[in-house]
């Protein structure tokens, strides 16, 4: 019930804006022909905003609206209000383009005087993203989804909190256990463009740090509709194992070839989470039984803290949660307890006491290396079974890795 | 290596059939009406997304390949008659734009009803599994894919170059005012064309909506491909079409094997490299539609 | 207001003579380039943001200036200008970073690449005519989406990137000069403005001049041209590469305000965007595609909201190229040559529109 109240304020933006736009095309009519202007007056003294730069048209409108939705709840859980104010949430789409990224994040930071940012998805987008939010720095930013290293790497940007994962983690604490319990060789298998690349590279460089052979590397192009080539190389290498990136589109058209030219059966296949994700299973069903992936959250974790969080999210948004949804809530716990913390939202206050903190989250304990600002997590290996209703397939947690960090980027403090 | 040639080949061919389904579309409507439809990958992406909603509400692969194209043509029919009709005296840059804003909205109407997740049609457990062909592995729905856009296309090139209809339709191409001085009424004929190539385009978005992902990219996405199979064919020429699917699908094919990376390069190299040195296509230039 | 209008629209009428615009015209245009330089201030002291986007909204009016130069204008319809602007931004991306973020440098630079590339897309393409001279220019511009986004002058040059692949070059600096800082987004307003309404001048200058006149000649009949014995083909070059040129600028100034660089500068969509602007504002009239530019990025801005907002554009586009296909340009005119009429010629346009679709 307290969800509404954050819709309410939600809603007040909106009509807020369109008030303004009429007396700002008085205004500008009035200074000669310069008519073709928007804005909102952005008086704010009171409450806090929260800036949502994500994808909410496109491919990836899920994964925007997911993120949303997991902040949603957290916010609904504390009643809408943060120190007595209330939270106001504002969403610009991004539509996954770069452009519009920075052009969207600008408008949160200067028009709608955002305390936080919470974006965005693509990791293209994040990396243009940099530059406007150093500029204003007038807020915290909390990626919540976007997990290229090198957005950590280049600069190591101060308010840049990753509430989410970084590429690292979801492919190279993954080789250990394939290296252990699958096979001693493996083919790679990877979409061709920078998160793919990266994601391939340092699943390699640890697999052959314990032992390990990489046989093959198969490269597909971004946005590919048929693997049928591209399987015939993995089948070629004779390994016994493939690791795989893909996402979206791509995992769905890569996992049901892979099945359908019977591959499953002669090799196991192995992946980062994107490539079995809530988004993809419903699409792919059968074929994606028995494969195992990495991710930081999984829906069916079995402990206290995840039921809760899935039987409030069921309550709260009907549908249960997905990787995206929990991002969205950890980056409201970060953003609320900073705020609680510090009595404010001055962005260097809330950095320092982001850095100290410990976050209860669903995916488990998790905090951010003081250095880097990259999450401190658990991640968990999990294998594609029958669920119980035997009409779909889920992800079941087989393993857990406990605690993975990753490489410091060469940041320091 | 063999294996692997051999899979590029069934690969190709089926890339082929399909894309020469879409392609046949878009071939004809130029051909006859002189536009450049720019809204025919949207056009197959309903028919991929009709495919979904018929195969998920009446549990039947067969009905989805049966009705989803017929509805594709009724979004056609409406599209040729509401917009279209009015623009035909005027300059064919004019037919892009409107095309253009077209998809643009169906692409909109798709996000809008189905949301932008991936889907996929059901395939028939008849269909589902994977046979050898010789010495590879080859899933049976890829085959059955194959299989029936040869035929379809098979049918429509004998339709074009055989019957009254086919006749009728070149005619019109060539000289509106001669036909409809016989007492035929073009407007229709036009009509009948544009719903034509709709539903061919419906049929390939069925026929792979059940082997790729159904997304609302998937419009645009092919809309260019097509269009270099179309030059490459010659801009009218519906023999020339299929040829050069044939052609494109079996680079794209080949080229996976050898360089991913270049393959979109080489192809946008000979479409232009074809427009260039022979405008009128590769083949065909000698056929009247 | 009205008078800016007024002022456009008589020019425009005369526009099927010789002069594209008349003093009074020019008159217009010095009082909406004032009107911005002093509305500036005020936006950054009331919602700094109307800055930023009217920045935007002056890039893509450059660029949809450009490439009413080459196909309204002289009438070559190319589906590839997004390959000049992309060009010029990466030109001036990689510039700032490596050498100089001097503006006089970087933005003259960004021209003659802007320049270069349509001079070579041009000299392949405009042996062929109308749509397959769009194809061509559409084939090309692919050309070098493809080779941005995989980065493959890296592997030729064997350097680890170039144009940075899918990712592009980000954190690009905005320029300097003489002392002068850029950054401010105030500052930067008025050096685009300055640069858009040089072009805009020099774009006209050039259309009334004798080479323009031939371009226009080219337009109208190519064949007549050629056979007063001007070499036609050496014209069409010549002036896609000065629109090029305009179109690198216009890269040159968005690369460093958006900070970023990236190969879907480069997209067939944007392509295919500009030739929607030019549409929406009138073709052939230079101020009207201008016009139409601005509107298409404030749409998108103001629709952005909407979860449909796809819809509403393309149904904007299909309601306009059905009724209105001089765009606004012509609506303009036609509401200044006839105020009251405007019911009348609506209903008008509807009864058509109706006949024919019964036909």
């Amino acid at each position: 019930m307290s969800g509404k109240g954050v819709g309410r304020s939600h809603s007040s933006t909106t009509s807020g804006g369109s008030v303004s736009r009429r007396q700002l095309l008085a205004s500008g009519a009035a200074v000669g022909g310069t008519a073709a202007l928007g804005g909102c007056l952005g008086s704010r003294e009171d409450g806090l905003t929260v800036g949502f730069a994500l994808p909410f048209t496109g491919t990836y409108a899920l994964l925007g609206e997911s993120i949303v939705d997991g902040f949603e709840l957290y916010l609904d859980q504390r009643d809408g209000e943060v120190n007595g104010e209330e939270v106001e949430l504002v969403r610009r789409d991004t539509e996954a383009d770069t452009n519009k990224g920075v052009d969207v994040t600008r408008e949160l930071l200067i028009k709608e005087r955002a305390d936080a940012i919470v974006g965005p998805v693509s990791s293209a987008v994040a990396m243009a993203m940099i530059q406007p939010i150093e500029t204003e720095s007038s807020a915290i930013w909390f990626n919540a989804n976007a997990g290229d290293y090198r957005i950590t790497a280049e600069g190591c940007p101060e308010y840049h909190f990753r509430t989410s994962f970084n590429d690292w983690q979801t492919s190279a604490p993954l080789a250990r256990f394939v290296y252990e319990e699958i096979a001693d060789n493996v083919c790679l298998a990877y979409a061709d463009y920078a998160f793919g690349q990266n994601s391939k590279e340092f699943f390699k460089e640890a697999f052959e740090e314990l032992g390990g052979e990489v046989v093959d590397e198969v490269g597909a192009p971004l946005g590919t509709d048929d693997f049928s080539p591209y399987l015939g190389d993995i089948q070629d290498s004779g390994a016994e194992a493939v690791y795989s990136f893909f996402a979206g589109g791509d995992a769905v058209n890569y996992v049901n070839a892979f099945s359908s030219f019977g591959l499953d059966e002669e090799m196991t296949q192995t992946g980062s989470g994107f490539l079995l994700a809530n988004d993809t299973l419903p699409a792919q069903g059968a074929s994606a039984l028995g494969m195992y992936s990495l991710l930081h959250y999984t829906t069916t974790h079995d402990s206290d803290r995840n039921r809760t969080f899935v039987e409030n999210y069921e309550q709260l948004h009907g549908g249960s949660p997905n990787v995206y949804a929990c991002q969205g809530y950890d980056s409201a716990q970060a953003f609320v307890d900073a705020v609680e913390e510090t009595g404010g939202t001055d962005p260097d206050e809330m950095v320092d006491s982001l850095v100290e903190m410990e976050f209860d989250s669903p995916r488990g304990q998790f905090r951010f290396n003081p250095d880097t600002h990259e999450p401190i997590h658990n991640m968990y290996v999990r294998e594609v079974v029958e669920s119980d209703d035997g009409e779909s397939v889920e992800n079941e947690v087989i393993d857990t890795l406990e605690e993975v960090e990753g490489p410091a980027w060469g940041c320091s403090n | 290596m063999i294996e692997s040639v051999l899979r590029a080949t069934l690969l190709g061919l089926q890339l082929g059939m399909t894309l020469a389904l879409i392609a046949a579309g878009l071939t004809l409507i130029f051909g006859m009406l002189d536009v450049i439809n720019f809204a025919h990958g949207a056009l197959y992406m309903l028919g991929a997304y009709f495919g979904t909603v018929v195969a998920g509400q009446l549990g039947s692969f067969w009905l989805a390949l049966v009705l989803a194209p017929l509805m594709v043509g009724l979004v056609g029919a409406a599209i040729e008659i509401f917009s279209l009709r009015p623009l035909y005296d005027r300059n064919p840059l004019y037919h892009i734009l409107l095309t253009f804003g077209v998809a643009i909205m169906i692409q909109g109407a798709i996000i809008e009803i189905w949301g932008a997740q991936s889907m996929q049609i059901p395939v028939p457990d008849l269909l589902s599994g994977s046979v050898s062909v010789g010495p590879v592995n080859y899933p049976v729905y890829w085959l059955f894919v194959l299989a029936v856009s040869t035929l379809l296309i098979a049918v429509v090139w004998l339709a074009i170059e055989r019957s009254d209809l086919g006749i009728l339709m070149r005619a019109s191409a060539h000289d509106t005012e001669m036909v409809s001085a016989l007492g035929i009424d073009v407007s229709k004929v036009f009509t009948g064309v544009f719903v034509f190539g709709a539903v061919l385009a419906g049929v390939a978005g069925v026929l792979l909506g059940g082997s790729r992902s159904v997304h609302p990219g998937m419009g645009f996405g092919i809309i260019i491909e097509t269009f270099i199979v179309v030059v490459i064919g010659g801009l009218g020429s519906f023999r020339g079409a299929v040829y050069a699917a044939l052609l494109i699908g079996l680079v794209t094919a080949y080229g996976a094997l050898i360089a991913p990376t270049l393959t979109d390069l080489f192809l946008f190299a000979m479409m232009a490299i074809v427009l260039m040195a022979k405008p009128s296509g590769l083949f065909g230039a000698t056929e009247a539609a | 207001m009205k008078s800016v209008v007024e002022l456009f629209g008589r020019s425009q009428s005369s526009q099927t003579g010789d002069q594209l615009l008349s003093s009074r015209g020019r008159l217009a245009v010095l009082v909406a380039v004032g009107a911005l330089a002093l509305f500036a201030p005020i936006a950054d002291a009331y919602e700094p943001f109307w800055l930023n986007m009217l920045v935007r909204m002056m890039i893509f009016a450059l660029l949809a200036l450009s490439l009413d130069f080459v196909f309204g204008y002289a009438g070559l319809l190319s589906f590839g200008h997004a390959a000049m602007f992309g060009a010029g931004g990466y030109a001036a991306a990689m510039l700032i970073s490596e050498v100089t973020a001097n503006a006089l440098v970087v933005l003259p630079a960004a021209m003659v690449v802007g320049a270069v590339v349509a001079g070579i897309i041009g000299w392949f393409s405009v042996r062929a005519r109308g749509i397959y001279f769009a194809m061509l220019t559409l084939a090309f511009a692919q050309l070098f989406y493809v080779m941005a986004f995989t980065d493959l002058p890296a592997t030729i040059l064997g350097v680890e990137s170039f144009t940075g692949g899918d990712n592009g070059l980000y954190g690009i600096q905005r320029y300097a000069l003489f002392g002068v800082d850029f950054t401010p987004t105030l500052v930067y307003f008025y050096l685009t403005l300055a640069a858009v309404a040089l072009s805009f001048v020099a774009l006209l200058r050039l259309s009334n001049s004798p080479f323009g006149r031939v371009l226009q000649g080219i337009r109208e009949n190519e064949e007549r041209v050629q056979f007063l014995g001007y070499d036609v083909r050496r014209y069409k070059v010549l002036g896609f590469a000065l629109s090029g040129a305009f179109a690198g600028l216009a890269g040159g100034l968005y690369v460093p305000f958006q900070s970023v660089s990236h190969p879907g500068l480069l997209h067939w969509m944007i392509s295919g965007e500009l030739v929607v602007m030019l549409l929406l504002g009138g073709l052939g009239t230079l101020w009207g595609p201008m016009l139409g530019a601005a509107l298409v990025v404030f749409l998108e801005e103001q629709l952005a909201g909407f979860a449909s907002w796809e819809i509403v554009l393309g149904g904007i586009f299909v309601v306009v190229v059905i009724f209105a296909p001089r765009g606004l340009a012509g609506a303009i005119i036609s509401v200044r040559d006839d105020p009251t009429n405007v019911a009348t010629n609506a209903k008008r346009a509807i009864r058509n529109y109706i006949d024919k679709v019964r036909r």
